[in-house]
């Protein structure tokens, strides 16, 4: 009686699932945000209030599905607020040189940091649409069924990401 | 020529192209497009510069080694509620100060409610206290009405349950500190989340 009490409380079974989420999404979710705003530490906070979001809601109605697309959903609105509120898309400096210290000496692979340079000049969309597709893996109708747009816009953004990208590697190769 | 919405189309067959979605029907108009728009030659590239771009991508993905564990901090979290740690950490931060009064009641033919040993000990351990009064009551509190103040911490929890208090400035008398304390653990404090 006492197993099936503490089973159907919500906070119980909302625990659980998000306890199995975390597990199976922390990874990939939190390195996909620190893309978006290129930071670990926010990229951090950001995650950690999407699974708190998730946590809430599943508390609130512990039947409701949540798939990992809500999740990379929550997670790209939580970092364009982000990078909207501290206006980061325009004060940030173009240069690569800020990676440096953020991020680690064995991530300052080439590709690394070319993807990193490219995204900060990106529009958060496009990053998203990017990000999305070559990075968490989802097809162009995935993406947009997460980004809640058309898979033709996604390819238009990846297009659009893709070219400053190779702009970015074009630069590197100059230097 | 190629018109602008060619090049539209051909962004959009670029980025199937970049995302291994596209048929061979569809490189092919990509390809027959990029032979007569120098444009998209130049800012596009061709498939393989396409693939060139995407593979590097790919390949920042494939050195990632950051592990974040986020099961701790959750964990942390979760017990005090997010939202409400903010709400708490700022009530915890606030003096909650309340003010004692004791004044004198008018005389009464109503028989007075007893008092408890231990009030009778809190009383008699204010030095203000001269004797108990036949009814219990302090006889020099009830002849001059006197004030006292303190400033106590309160820690209220998510739920808005106090969870700890702490007497930040003292009245002076410790059973009067306690007592204080004790009437604001006592208390339910509604939080409002921010909006």
């Amino acid at each position: 009686m006492d197993a099936l009490r503490v089973t159907s409380d919500p906070t119980t079974i909302a625990q659980a699932r998000v306890e199995s989420l975390v597990l199976e999404y922390q990874t990939k979710l939190a390195r996909y945000v620190r893309r978006m705003v290129g930071d670990a530490e926010v990229a951090l906070d950001l995650t950690q209030d999407v699974f708190l979001s998730a946590f809430r809601m599943l508390q609130a109605d512990p039947g409701r599905e949540l798939s990992a697309g809500w999740l990379y959903r929550a997670a790209t609105n939580a970092a364009i607020s982000f990078l909207r509120r501290k206006k980061i898309l325009r004060v940030l400096p173009l240069d690569r040189e800020i990676d440096r210290t953020t991020w680690r000496v064995d991530e300052r692979s080439t590709a690394s940091l070319d993807l990193q340079s490219a995204l900060k000049r990106l529009p958060a969309e496009q990053s998203a649409a990017l990000l999305l597709t070559s990075y968490a893996g989802y097809s162009s109708s995935e993406a947009a069924a997460i980004l809640g747009t058309t898979s033709d816009a996604i390819r238009q953004r990846v297009c659009r990401a893709m070219r400053v990208l190779r702009a970015t590697m074009k630069e590197d190769t100059d230097r | 020529m190629s018109t602008p919405a060619d090049c539209g189309a051909a962004e959009r067959l670029a980025g199937a192209i970049a995302l291994d979605e596209a048929c061979d029907v569809e490189r092919e108009v990509y390809r027959n497009h990029l032979a007569r728009c120098p444009q998209c030659v130049s800012q596009l590239g061709g498939e393989r510069d396409i693939e060139r771009v995407m593979a590097s991508v790919a390949r920042a993905r494939d050195e990632e080694r950051w592990e974040p564990d986020l099961r701790p901090s959750l964990a942390r979290n979760r017990s005090a509620r997010p939202r409400w740690s903010a709400i708490a950490a700022i009530a915890a931060a606030a003096m909650v100060i309340l003010v004692v009064r004791v004044v004198e009641k008018p005389a009464s033919t109503a028989p007075q409610p007893a008092v408890t040993a231990q009030e009778t000990r809190s009383l008699a351990a204010l030095g203000t206290q001269t004797a108990p009064h036949r009814e219990g009551r302090a006889e020099s509190l009830a002849v001059e009405p006197a004030a006292f103040s303190a400033t106590v911490e309160l820690n209220v929890n998510a739920r808005g349950t106090p969870v700890r208090c702490a007497v930040a400035k003292s009245s002076g008398n410790a059973v009067l500190d306690r007592s204080m304390c004790r009437t604001a653990m006592h208390a339910h404090y509604a939080l409002q989340p921010p909006r």
